[in-house]
């Protein structure tokens, strides 16, 4: 049966290609805020969000809308986050719709996102709804970006809505055609309740809200429910709808998208992409395509001031209330004490969580340097994975070290391929091919080590395409790599902060570059500190820190003792500092250079 | 047991050098007077509570020599009128070779001076006029000689690590300090302190300092002077014992603006301004600006560091009973933490060897 009044749909499109502003007119001319409570982004509720002016929570809405055919139809329209790092998220918030509106910028065309989420709105067998935007740009060019859709993404561009959400030009035909061609969704409303959890917040007050859409049956409140992957069982306390703001409405049928309240205490209990069902008569099978995300990037979090550690670990406990994905355990690093082993879904995803560590609940950190997980075939055939080098085992137990790999595509004007070709052999990355999609405006595709895109990839192909270059990726699973753990030894101890993981063809060129820093900025002892790099037993690289040769602070001003004491006292403050491994005193700033160096000098 | 040591600080300058943030200024009219009035009075106060006679009495500054030979002998009647001296005392002062002048030594050897330590600096011009010193090399020599000549012992202070200091002028100023029939020689690296014009000095300008001492440490023993701390040289028999009582964590007396004492394990220092220091003084109490009693722990690492700086070291036995045994062991424990050839430990004691003296900086920043 078809719910024909219901239209369900997302708005896609490359970052900056108008978006949230697109989203914002639909709202005024929809009359679902009024244009007096307007303001920017208005969907973006984050502070990070409308600051970065990207999207990283999904937030649906219902409008109301009367179209030309005069009959009153539902719009929800879910915005989804547009970044690669929350794919699987924006997956599910596109099952939950039956069209996409896909926005590109008439005057750029084309960009890397473009293609990644069409395709990934094709595969779920979404109605594309072509939109140019910006058409009121003088530098747009509608007809070379229409060839662009239909040679690149494959669907017919011939009657593509022109569009500037900034004027307001165009949104009333996009409403019309919203209508006219997204499919209405189709359910049973007696059939056993299927519904997909595609996104979920926690709030303080009622917990953990889950935006929900239905497939079949029904849902209203004091219903009892099962969440199918978890299997746990709830009682509906709220029902309702985003109007933006949550309405309770007595219950939602198929094809409804809203939001379900059940005193749930943690986001973990919620998983996007779940389904609920009713208790009592359940679905046989859930909704296709439920996955739990695992996370692809580690890195250490560690207070500045080493007694915060307690409130860095509240904040992360609240911060993974809010979003599920971040993992955490505490860890011990010689170099920075007590701190978390943190794990993301990619580094936008790690950047975003430092910097609501700090805004949201003021705890200043130190991050060290990002890398992914490995998986190490031992030589008893077993497979472990290795968050960070001091899990790696000793050489002779290991087979094989496999990394995550990526798929690469670069959209560039061609005057850059040469410097990107270059970047992506640097990077280690396979080439894969490459198409001209415009005239002058190329695809680039490479396989690459995540570890070699997570370093500074991203920086660096700005920099050598002056910032022209758009890129999207995704991963394709593990692939045995010729790689090495390199340990720093000082005075021939390891030091485990100092190790890193990288490709034995690097080690030479990395650790010397970590073993000269290191050099200078671990000041002089009272005897000579050997700084090496060794692969195992193997060493690649020595040098020497220099004993100190004097220090003698001569005078006794007249048996002034006391000022000389309070000098000394406070240089010993400056030793206490430092981190002492065996004899070797080693200041703080040593860490957090080194943590820089294996960002911005090695590759 | 009451202090033997008096240190007397005089803080007036013909004008100030530019390394040096020592309390002194260039004395307006009247202000040598007023210094006078009031030392005589803190003296009084001081020497109240203080019965046995003294074995050492150091006059510096500043520069000493700026009191008239008048005013000296003002000065050594107060000292005399408030102080009982041991036989032999040792009788130490300060002076500048352009002020001192013959009249000065008179009164000294009048009196009881056995000591005179002379700021020689340097014997080159160029570097004596860059370190904004108001003599010249010619005027140091012939100070240093009549100083001599008038039977004292005599101490000549030596810079090194001047901003363009060639290893060889530092050489040569060395060899004629060896030369000159001193009894003793104290060597300071230019130490560029906050408030002075050198403050700013980088470490390029400077340089590291390891050879020019380096290079004291092997010669000077050499021409028969002793290194018996960090910063002095002496031929033996003539080590300067009011400085030794210093490292040795004994008490003491000071006296004038900005001088410290160590009176019943108790530190202290005087307010710096004449000004105040006198007006202080004059409401009758005592002139102090900073005092201090150390826990006995801290009290221990302060005497371990000060003991380090003599050649002698730690002597076990003094401090075990001073300190407490295991003080004793906690401060040679940090000491050992160090590469042996820094320092020698016996059944005596603990000290510091040659090599351990050019960073005993370091070391003592750990041990306090």
């Amino acid at each position: 049966m078809k719910y024909e009044n219901i239209r369900n749909f997302s708005i896609i499109a490359h970052v900056d290609h108008g978006k949230s502003t697109l989203s914002d007119r639909l709202l005024e001319a929809t009359g679902t805020i009024d244009k007096r409570n307007m303001k920017a982004q208005l969907l973006d509720m984050l502070e990070i969000e409308r600051e970065r002016g990207i999207t990283i929570k999904s937030v649906p809405v219902r409008m109301d809308y009367k179209a030309a055919d005069g009959r009153e139809y539902i719009l929800n329209l879910i915005d989804t986050p547009g970044h690669v790092d929350f794919s699987y998220e924006v997956s599910r918030s596109l099952a939950a719709c039956e069209g996409a509106v896909l926005v590109v910028d008439a005057s750029q065309g084309v960009e890397a996102q473009t293609v990644a989420n069409s395709y990934m709105a094709a595969d779920l067998d979404l109605e594309l709804l072509p939109v140019l935007n910006k058409i009121d740009l003088p530098s747009s060019h509608p007809d070379q970006v229409k060839k662009e859709l239909e040679e690149i993404i494959g669907i017919d561009a011939s009657d593509a809505v022109m569009l500037s959400a900034k004027t307001g030009e165009g949104v009333s035909d996009l409403l019309e055609r919203i209508v006219r061609d997204v499919p209405a969704p189709s359910g049973d409303a007696s059939a056993p309740l299927q519904a997909l959890i595609f996104d979920s917040v926690y709030d303080n007050y009622r917990g953990v809200i889950c935006y929900v859409r239905v497939v079949n049956g029904t849902l209203s409140a004091g219903q009892h429910v099962r969440f199918m992957a978890t299997a746990q069982e709830y009682e509906l306390t709220d029902v309702g709808v985003f109007k933006p703001d949550m309405l309770s409405v007595a219950s939602l049928g198929p094809g409804e998208v809203g939001y379900i309240c059940a005193s749930i205490k943690t986001i973990d209990e919620a998983h996007v992409g779940d389904t609920v069902t009713d208790s009592a008569k359940p679905a046989s099978a859930p909704l296709a395509g439920y996955k739990k995300v695992k996370p692809v990037v580690f890195c250490g979090f560690y207070p500045i001031e080493r007694e915060d550690i307690n409130q860095l670990r509240e904040a992360l406990e609240k911060l993974q209330i809010n979003d599920s994905a971040i993992s955490f355990e505490p860890e011990n690093s010689a170099a920075l004490g007590f701190g978390f082993r943190c794990g993301f879904l990619g580094l936008l995803h790690m950047e975003i969580a430092k910097e609501r560590l700090n805004r949201e609940f003021g705890v200043d950190l130190v991050a060290t340097a990002p890398n992914v997980v490995y998986q190490i075939v031992l030589t008893d055939g077993s497979i472990i994975e290795a968050h960070r080098p001091s899990d790696f085992p000793g050489q002779v137990s290991i087979t094989e070290i496999r990394e995550p790999y990526i798929k690469l595509s670069i959209f560039m004007p061609d005057r850059f391929v040469g410097a990107a070709m270059q970047l992506c052999q640097e990077k280690r990355g396979t080439y894969v091919g490459m198409d001209y999609i415009a005239p002058e405006r190329v695809r680039l595709t490479y396989d690459m080590p995540l570890a070699e895109f997570i370093l500074d990839f991203h920086d660096r192909l700005k920099s050598c395409t002056r910032g022209y270059a758009s890129l999207d990726y995704e991963h394709i699973g593990f692939r045995a790599a010729n790689l090495v753990k390199v340990d720093v030894l000082l005075q021939e101890e390891p030091v485990d902060a100092f190790s890193f993981i990288c490709h034995a063809d690097q080690a030479y060129h990395r650790g010397h570059a970590v073993v000269g820093r290191l050099k200078e900025l671990i000041p002089r002892q009272l005897f000579e500190v050997p700084v090496q790099a060794a692969i195992g037993k193997k060493v690649i690289v020595r040098m020497n820190i220099k004993a100190v040769r004097k220090d003698v602070l001569a005078k006794c001003y007249g048996g002034d003792v006391t000022r000389k004491r309070k000098l000394l006292e406070k240089q010993k403050e400056g030793k206490k500092r430092m981190k002492q491994v065996g004899h070797v005193s080693i200041p703080q700033e040593a860490f957090l250079a080194f943590m820089d160096v294996t960002k911005a000098e090695d590759n | 047991m009451p202090a033997r040591s008096l240190y007397i600080h005089v803080p007036f300058c013909e004008r100030k050098c530019n390394y040096c943030a020592f309390v002194s200024s260039v004395p307006e009219s009247g202000e040598r007077a007023l210094y006078l009035e009031a030392l005589s009075a803190e003296l009084s106060m001081r020497a109240k509570k203080h019965t046995a006679p003294l074995e050492t009495c150091y006059i510096g500054g500043g520069t000493p020599t700026m009191l008239t030979p008048s005013q000296w002998r003002t000065l050594a009647a107060l000292l005399e009128k408030n102080f009982a001296f041991a036989a032999g005392a040792e009788v130490t002062v300060e002076a500048n070779p352009n002020s001192m002048t013959s009249e000065h030594l008179e009164v000294w050897k009048e009196w009881r001076v056995t000591r005179v330590s002379i700021g020689v600096q340097s014997f080159n011009d160029a570097e004596l006029s860059l370190m904004g010193r108001v003599h010249c090399a010619d005027e140091a020599r012939r100070a240093v000689s009549r100083a001599l000549s008038f039977g004292f012992d005599v101490n000549a202070d030596l810079i090194f690590g001047l901003p363009g200091q060639t290893f060889r002028s530092w050489g040569l100023s060395l060899r004629e300090a060896a030369h000159s029939g001193l009894a003793h020689i104290s060597l300071y690296q230019l130490t560029p302190e906050e408030g002075t014009p050198w403050e700013s000095l980088g470490p390029e300008e400077l340089g590291d300092g390891y050879a020019p001492y380096r290079w004291a440490q092997w010669y000077l023993p050499k021409k028969g002077y002793t290194q018996y701390e960090i910063a002095n040289f002496a031929r033996p028999g003539h080590e300067s014992r009011h400085n030794i009582n210093y490292w040795q964590n004994g008490e003491y007396i000071g006296a004038g603006p900005a001088a410290a004492g160590y009176i019943s394990g108790r530190r202290y220092k005087n307010i710096g301004s004449l000004a105040r220091y006198a007006e202080c003084i004059k409401s009758g109490a005592l002139p102090e600006a900073e005092s201090e009693t150390l826990a006995p722990e801290k009290r221990a690492r302060e005497a371990a560091v000060l003991a380090l700086r003599m050649s002698s070291g730690i002597c076990a036995e003094n401090f075990i009973k001073e300190q407490g045994l295991d003080n004793y062991r906690a401060v040679s424990a940090a000491v050992e933490k160090f590469p042996h050839e820094l320092y020698e430990k016996d059944a005596c004691g603990v000290r510091l060897t040659k090599k351990g003296m050019r960073v005993a900086n370091m070391i003592w920043s750990d041990i306090i």
